[in-house]
């Protein structure tokens, strides 16, 4: 649905707007992620003391749920296109489950580097770049839940349709685009930093 | 139009004068989500500003005017040359440019209204609110003295000095968080143009039909996106750094200052661009107007703009020559300046052409393009001066380099608004501005600004480095820069007859008509001011000048358009 | 001449037309947020209260849009327009048929220039490296001459630093090769169809000729260093080969029409009446499905 009433004509067709928005806005994110992540490289080995990167333990199974959640959510996208509105429901549920496994995992993560190994925003460096970067990719990902988690509620209730369809796919770009800037932060930060 | 029944107001509010009280007025303005109100709104907030900043100019002015001089504390003189600096950037420059965007893209491309109504209303207010913020600063925000205190440490806020242990107090949090703040607002205005040029066009207008002026602010709003994110990016750091604890610029615990100058260049370079991009689109629109013929080369001025776009993305440090680069660093940065300058000589070329063998009528936004061309062809050749390393060494923040980029922020930027005011006021207001002001205002700041801006130059080479307080009698800098405070005062009083027409045409104005300067875009097919809904039914294009095709049937564009 | 043409708002007044309603949620959302940001700056008790009004702002703005959008409905004015220019005079431009003749009718196409520039480029490093092996005993030599920008740590090089190999002064010199000889390769392209007789003569040795002639009175002031060690014998060979070699395989090529014949502005892209002749087969119709 659009906001504002477009004259609508067949024969003349705009790409979706909300479509459109998302991709926009999805680029601009990628100048926010593209700044921290160029200062997280930038740091690599200048730290002068405590902690570094090679405390860190490899999250593969944070990763694995994350990215299967672009899975789970593009099914949900086609359960919904076709109508089939209890498998979106169960889809869409799991890719919460998901996510929600993953932002504990990072949780937990932090809870060990900060007790076990004293390493804090503050310390040095690494602690800086590391905090700020996978903290602003937390982020996204609890936004990107309460999103997620509001349309969950709507389903349940019972006012989620096919005609929405259209809606959940935008959110969902951007559920993609949070995954999708994972793979960059971890290769980063756990594979290229260590 | 008066006496129509008219169930909620249009855009212009006092055509009603019985209807409500000021607090109804006031409520239709506050809640408004058509994007002709809140483009008028971007639009006073920016000239309200824009007024602010020039003040703060003037304060300057009126220190350097001496030497010796001690007009102002050395406090205040640095709090009020970033706040102009801040302010001219951020809360003029920018706001004016989407202000013209809300009001004109939608009408251009025969839409009702933008993609995002709402956004655009909340985008506007996160915009004016960060103003508001950064200017509580001079009572709020507690510096050094236990005083009020504004950000005062340049428009571009170098680290360190913007660290806790240099600049304690929360001047600079004020700073940041207050263009954090209108930084989301732009995000959010950008991204809506962006979806209303490319999803709300009208039957028949491709892309490759679509006006110039459209055409630019969609270039600006995509670059918009990646210019505005890294600058947001770099201050949320800035404020990690002074409340958390963090060490980015921190040079003690390793921190590098540079990555700051690099990170504020990278948005700092591209933001100029967005800045000048409508300038152009404006003189897209006024040159053929006033000459009779239609812009020459569309499509190469259509793909300039987007390589410059490209290509600004890739020029940054040409800000930093003097912070030291290898030669490789140096040679990249001097040969991608440069290819700037190409992009950009295909664009007064193909202005220059368009006037070529037209009817010119000199009114005066014109007048005002015309001053455009001159100054921004100067503001361009001192550009490409300083993008040669070694001439840059020598003239870096001297007076030189702030006489080229204002040149090009006054000299075109500024020009170029006061024309799109000029040529568009008429179709928001319903009234013309007065052309007998309208000259005057442009005459006495051409000569004001020139009085001004060329003599920087020569300071400049004389060796007087910008952001001085004060200076000594013996260094020969004496008279100009009096010839410059006189310049700038001149000025001053252009804008105030400006000012003056504003107001007093709103009044006593010459009714507009429809399309008073018999123009070719969908925005002059509507009335004077136009109705909420912009267009009853849906227009039509077939070429990039719909209103020519209707005007001149025997010679319509689309017979020759490809 | 020209008719007026009425876009009236056809049986339309009256009517309604929706818009979006006005709403204060935007800007009470902007404000929470601007609230809870200065509450940083502040105290905390702002920030709270920029959070409670950020949490009401998105509330009020989700019912807003959800699950139907508010509309309000706008009445239709009656406000004719009338579209009409009293220029209805259209001044053609006359494009006599002689125009720019003087510029050639066909040309060779653009890559016979580039042909013609890899060609010259590669038979004017023979003569080169002749001269190095028999000046200086060493291939190196003219190499590094033409690349040394390209080798940093250059301070006034002796004459054995010169012959000896750089990996830096092979990039440089190889890329400042290759985009003149490119460069060069176009303009010969572009410009032999112009010369009147014997183009290999003018263009492939007086042209060098007087080029070496310019470098050798500016060289000086452009590349003090190689000035002094350029061998302007051997240069003029070298440049000569060059343009014997690319001006032959140019001329060789196949010529193709310049487009002379059309207007220059009709070549530059702009369409104006008068300039071209009108597409007769391109009607009004409604041509929205052209994209
Ligand atoms: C052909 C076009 C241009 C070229 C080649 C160019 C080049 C340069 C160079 C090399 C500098 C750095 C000088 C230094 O820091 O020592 C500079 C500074 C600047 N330019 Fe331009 N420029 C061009 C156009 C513009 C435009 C269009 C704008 C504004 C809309 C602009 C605004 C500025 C500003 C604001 C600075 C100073 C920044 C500062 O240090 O505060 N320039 N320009
Ligand atoms: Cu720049």
């Amino acid at each position: 649905m659009s906001t504002v009433p477009l004259f609508t004509d067949e024969s003349w067709q705009m790409p979706s707007k909300g479509k459109v928005a998302m991709l926009s806005l999805i680029i601009g994110e990628c100048g926010i992620f593209g700044i921290f992540l160029a200062a997280f490289i930038f740091y690599l080995g200048h730290n002068l003391s405590g902690p570094t990167p090679s405390i860190l333990d490899v999250p593969v199974f944070n990763t694995v749920c994350l990215l299967s959640s672009s899975l789970t959510i593009w099914l949900a996208e086609r359960a919904i296109e076709h109508g089939e509105i209890r498998k979106f429901g169960a889809l869409w549920g799991l890719t919460i489950l998901l996510g929600l496994e993953f932002i504990t995992g990072t949780a937990l993560e932090w809870y060990t580097l900060i007790y076990r190994d004293g390493l804090t925003i503050s310390t040095n460096l690494f602690g800086t770049t590391f905090y700020s970067l996978v903290g602003l990719h937390a982020t996204h990902v609890v936004v990107g839940l309460v999103g997620l988690t509001t349309i969950m509620i709507f389903t349940l209730l019972g006012k989620v349709r096919q005609e929405h369809a259209h809606r959940v796919q935008v959110f969902a770009l951007y559920w993609h685009f949070v995954d999708a800037v994972w793979v960059v932060v971890f290769t980063v930060v756990y594979l290229v930093g260590r | 139009m008066a006496d129509q029944p008219v169930p909620i107001a249009g855009p212009l509010e006092v055509a009603y004068p019985t209807q409500g009280t000021f607090l109804e007025w006031l409520h239709s303005w506050v809640t408004t989500v058509d994007h002709k109100k809140i483009g008028i709104m971007y639009i006073v907030f920016a000239l309200f500003f824009m007024m602010v900043a020039g003040a703060e100019a003037m304060l300057i002015r009126i220190q350097l005017a001496i030497p010796n001089n001690h007009a102002i504390s050395p406090e205040m003189y640095n709090e009020l040359f970033t706040m102009h600096g801040t302010t001219m950037v951020f809360l003029v420059g920018m706001p004016i440019l989407f202000g013209l965007a809300n009001y004109i893209v939608p009408l251009q491309i025969g839409a009702r209204d933008m993609a995002f109504p709402r956004l655009n209303a909340f985008s506007f207010w996160l915009t004016a609110f960060g103003g508001f913020l950064l200017y509580y600063s001079f009572i709020g925000g507690f510096g050094l003295y236990g005083m009020g205190n504004a950000p005062d440490a340049g428009w571009f806020a170098y680290a360190p000095l913007t660290l806790r242990s240099f600049s304690p107090g929360h001047s600079i949090d004020y700073w940041a968080a207050a263009l954090i703040l209108s930084g989301f607002g732009t995000l959010g205005t950008a991204i809506n143009i962006i979806a209303t040029t490319l999803s709300m066009r009208c039957r028949g207008m491709t892309l490759m039909r679509m006006p110039l002026f459209t055409w630019l602010l969609l270039v600006v709003s995509a670059l918009t996106l990646v210019t505005i994110t890294p600058l947001t990016a770099a201050q949320v750091m800035l404020l990690l750094d002074r409340y958390a604890g963090a060490h980015f610029f921190d040079a003690q615990a390793g921190g590098s200052p540079l990555l700051w100058i690099h990170f504020f260049w990278v948005f700092g370079h591209p933001e100029v661009y967005v800045l000048v991009l409508p300038a152009f689109a404006v003189a897209n629109e006024v040159i053929p107007v006033f000459s009779r013929k239609a812009i020459f080369g569309y499509p190469a001025m259509v793909a300039a703009s987007v390589g410059i776009g490209f290509t600004s993305l890739a020029v940054w440090a040409h800000h930093m020559f003097t912070v030291g680069m290898s030669a490789a660093g140096n040679s990249f940065f001097v040969l991608s300046t440069m290819v700037v300058g190409i992009f950009t000589g295909i664009k007064m070329f193909n202005w220059l052409a368009t006037m070529w063998g037209g009817s010119i009528r000199f009114a005066t936004p014109m007048l005002f393009c015309i001053g455009f061309l001159f100054q921004f062809l100067i503001a361009g050749l001192t550009g490409i001066m300083l993008a040669a390393a070694p001439w840059d060494w020598q003239l870096h923040n001297s007076y030189f380099l702030i006489a080229h980029f204002h040149y090009v922020l006054v000299g075109a930027i500024v020009m170029c608004i006061f024309a799109a005011v000029y040529y568009w006021y008429p179709k928001a207001m319903g009234r013309r501005l007065s052309e007998t002001l309208g000259k005057w205002h442009f005459w006495v700041f051409v000569i004001g600004f020139h009085m001004t801006f060329d003599t920087m130059h020569f300071v400049g080479f004389f060796g007087m480095p910008r952001s001085i307080y004060t200076y000594e009698a013996d260094r020969g800098w004496n008279t100009l820069n009096m010839v410059i405070s006189i310049g700038a005062f001149i000025q001053a009083i252009g804008v105030l007859i400006f000012a003056w027409n504003l107001v007093h045409s709103y009044f006593y104005g010459e009714e507009a008509g429809s399309d008073p300067w018999d123009a070719w875009t969908l925005e002059w097919a509507t009335p004077s001011p136009p109705p909420v809904y912009n267009f009853v039914t849906e227009p039509e294009v077939r070429s990039r000048r719909p209103l020519w095709d209707i005007k001149h049937p025997q010679d319509p564009d689309w017979k020759y358009e490809p | 001449m020209s008719e007026q043409i009425h876009l009236e708002p056809k049986g339309m007044v009256g009517q309604h037309i929706a818009m979006p309603e006005p709403t204060a949620w935007p800007i009470v959302l902007a404000f929470g947020c601007t609230m809870a940001v200065a509450g940083l700056l502040t105290s905390w008790g702002i920030g709270i209260l920029g959070g409670v009004l950020i949490v009401a702002g998105c509330v009020g703005w989700f019912r807003d849009v959800l699950p139907h959008e508010k509309h309000e409905e706008v009445e239709v004015l009656d406000q004719p327009i009338i579209i009409t220019s009293h220029r209805a005079l259209v001044e053609r431009i006359q494009v006599h048929p002689r125009h720019r003749a003087h510029l050639p009718v066909e040309t060779y196409p653009v890559v016979s220039g580039i042909k013609g520039g890899i060609a010259g480029g590669i038979a004017m490093i023979i003569p080169a490296l002749i001269y190095g092996w028999i000046a200086h005993h060493s291939i190196w030599y003219p190499v590094n001459l033409l690349g040394g920008a390209g080798v940093i740590h250059w301070r006034n090089p002796s004459t054995a630093d010169i012959a000896a190999f750089h990996w830096q002064g092979l990039l440089v010199a190889l890329a400042i090769h290759v985009i003149t000889c490119l460069l060069v390769g176009m303009l010969y392209g572009a410009m032999l169809p112009m010369v009147p007789r014997h183009p290999i003569v003018l263009g492939g040795i007086l042209a060098p000729l007087l080029w070496t002639g310019i470098l050798h009175s500016s060289m000086g002031i452009i590349n003090p260093a190689l000035d002094e060690r350029i061998a302007w014998g051997w240069f003029v060979i070298s440049q000569v080969t060059f343009g014997i070699t690319a001006g032959i395989v140019v001329s060789r090529q196949e010529r193709v029409p310049t487009g002379q014949s059309l207007p220059f502005a009709v070549r530059l892209g702009i369409e104006a009446p008068g300039l071209m002749h009108s597409r007769p087969d391109v009607g009004p119709p409604r041509d929205g499905g052209k994209h």
